[in-house]
């Protein structure tokens, strides 16, 4: 079954095209980055005028570059639930436009499940049940995944997430947007252990996170230096930040997997990019003879192959949406 | 030609459907905050309640704003799309010009007006209507109501969802228009939408479906911030 994936949550206008829940024929991806550098972050009205703009032409460019026609298409997947309302909106119109026009059936998605679908299909043969820890910008969860489409919430992030994280302390050291990428990478000049920042609801049994503290205590130290006239090591402020969240990641995560007597770890969305988190998660879980598996590069950030692949599980369990599949910009990852 | 026509720029689904200028259908589904729910739904109601499928469908006609920014989106992107996958024809009609068409049969000067969302804010533009159609007349207008009303010199309609609000204020402004204007209430209405889009279509004026975008006369309050703060 050939699915047309279609995601639009947030800044990025996706469309994908894959094979039985399995391969991607193609993926295409307008990022708004020039606008996320104009103004420092997503501003949601500006996100959703250009998916407007761009979802036409997206979702042609997933079809022409593998020859292929809306009438090759079998259904329609797309994110309807969590993240921006006005994005949300213009992908599910899309959707249900191209549902109803050529008579195929039609399923709306939650984000985090997208996510969670990212790993599978980068990792086939990755085993159920396990524990993934999806984590971006906009979301930081840690999931108990029964099954395909099994799902038990075990945390979720209190305040800002990780990735949000990233980015407000990259906007406050005067660093590019994304912050993800450019403290990852400036990281790798300075030294982890310079600055003891706080690991952030590490002591409680709770498997919620909380990075909003983090952030403050890092511009506290940071203004208090400014205020001293001291000098400021940007690269081992950055490796000290990005330690502490990965810390806490790993050991949330770990704590995650204790609780649930599994060996299985999959981590996910845009900050399973970074290269230290994936590196203290592979040497972490190697010593404690648990498998952890990351998505391909390309599936870490919201892509619509992922919806897709989400799409055609729901579907084989004779799962569809009807013309009135509305949009939910809070709801909860249900199973 | 049979051509759909759909707004959704206002607080309603406009859906109608015409075979050149002779209407078939025209509903006028309400719709707050649930455009996006219903807008597919009501298409398929409607054709269906003529015994029409898509596929019959000649040529699509969209309401292009400007009015309330998600309505917009959510019309020009079921618009488009449907445009796209059952491969038919489609052309953009702005939503004033579609206000005036309600007075299509008298020959007047008309103004069409719709509410910015903000105060006495309105988008406004002036047609000459005329039995062989609508046609504008200078630029669009964005600004206070009370602004409006200097502009105004000759006998004129006032068209648009509650209108009447707006005619008190311009003769409150500008007392010596008293006999010299009529309001007509009306709302944006599909079939209207599909009769503009046949000209259009008929005259070979189609638009590009993949480029088609709704028709703002306002920038977002995000960008206005960022310009009057310059936030870098």
């Amino acid at each position: 079954m050939l699915v047309l994936g279609i995601e639009t949550s947030c800044d990025e206008t996706s469309a994908a095209l894959v094979a039985d829940g399995k391969s991607i024929l193609s993926s295409t991806i307008a990022t708004q980055l020039d606008l996320l550098k104009k103004y420092g972050g997503v501003v949601p009205e500006v996100a959703a005028r250009r998916h407007t703009e761009l979802i036409g032409y997206v979702i042609k460019e997933a079809l022409d570059k593998v020859g292929k026609t809306l009438d090759d298409v079998e259904a329609v997947a797309v994110t309807s639930r969590q993240g921006l309302i006005g994005c949300l909106m213009v992908g599910v119109a899309a959707a249900k436009s191209i549902s109803y026009a050529k008579n195929i059936p039609l399923i709306g998605l939650h984000h985090i499940e997208g996510h969670i679908f990212a790993n599978i299909l980068s990792h086939p043969e990755m085993p159920f049940p396990h524990v993934c820890l999806t984590v971006s910008g906009g979301h930081n969860m840690l999931v108990y995944v029964q099954d395909k489409c099994r799902y038990e919430v075990l945390g979720t992030t209190l305040d800002d997430a990780a990735g949000e994280a990233f980015d407000k302390i990259a906007k406050f050291l005067g660093l590019d947007f994304p912050g993800g990428p450019v403290i990852d990478k400036l990281s790798k000049q300075g030294n982890p252990r310079a600055f003891n920042f706080p690991r952030p609801m590490l002591k409680s049994k709770s498997l919620d996170f909380s990075f909003s503290g983090l952030k403050t205590a890092v511009i506290n130290m940071f203004k208090d230096k400014i205020s001293r006239g001291e000098k400021l090591p940007l690269p081992d402020i950055a490796a000290s930040f990005q330690e502490a969240v990965v810390d806490t990641l790993v050991a949330k995560t770990l704590r995650a997997v204790e609780m649930k007597d599994l060996k299985v770890v999959s981590v996910t969305g845009g900050v399973s990019a970074n290269s230290r988190l994936r590196q203290v998660f592979k040497e972490t879980c190697k010593k404690k003879g648990i498998k952890v598996f990351f998505p391909d590069l390309s599936l870490c950030t919201d892509n619509a192959a992922m919806i897709a692949a989400a799409g055609y599980a729901r579907m084989v369990l004779g799962e569809r949406s009807d013309l009135r599949l509305n949009v939910f910009p809070n709801a909860p990852l249900g199973g | 030609m049979i051509v759909l026509g759909i707004d959704t720029s206002g607080y309603i689904n406009a859906v109608g459907l015409a075979d050149g200028d002779r209407v078939l259908a025209d509903v006028a589904y309400s719709a707050r905050t649930d455009s996006m729910e219903q807008i597919v739904d009501n298409i398929d109601t409607v054709l269906k309640s003529v015994n029409l499928s898509l596929k019959e469908v000649q040529g699509i006609g969209v309401g292009l704003g400007p009015g309330s920014w998600t309505g917009i989106k959510v019309g020009v992107t079921v618009g488009k799309m449907l445009a796209f996958s059952a491969d038919k024809p489609v052309a953009g009609v702005p939503t004033l010009e579609v206000l005036a068409y309600a007075a299509r049969d008298k020959s007047l000067l008309v103004y069409t007006v719709i509410s910015a969302g903000v105060k006495d804010t309105v988008y406004a533009a002036r047609y000459r209507t005329s039995v062989s159609g609508v046609s504008q007349e200078g630029e669009y207008f964005t600004g206070s109501i009370k602004d409006l009303a200097p502009l105004i010199k000759e006998p004129v309609l006032l068209v648009g969802s509650d209108i009447k609000q707006y005619w008190d204020i311009v003769i409150k402004e500008n007392p010596s228009l008293k006999n010299k204007i009529k309001s007509l209430e009306a709302r944006p209405s599909g079939a209207a939408v599909a009769c503009l889009a046949a000209v259009r279509l008929k005259q070979g004026k189609q638009d590009d479906p993949l480029s088609l975008t709704p028709l703002y006369l306002k920038e977002s309050t995000a960008k206005v911030f960022i310009n009057k703060y310059k936030v870098k």
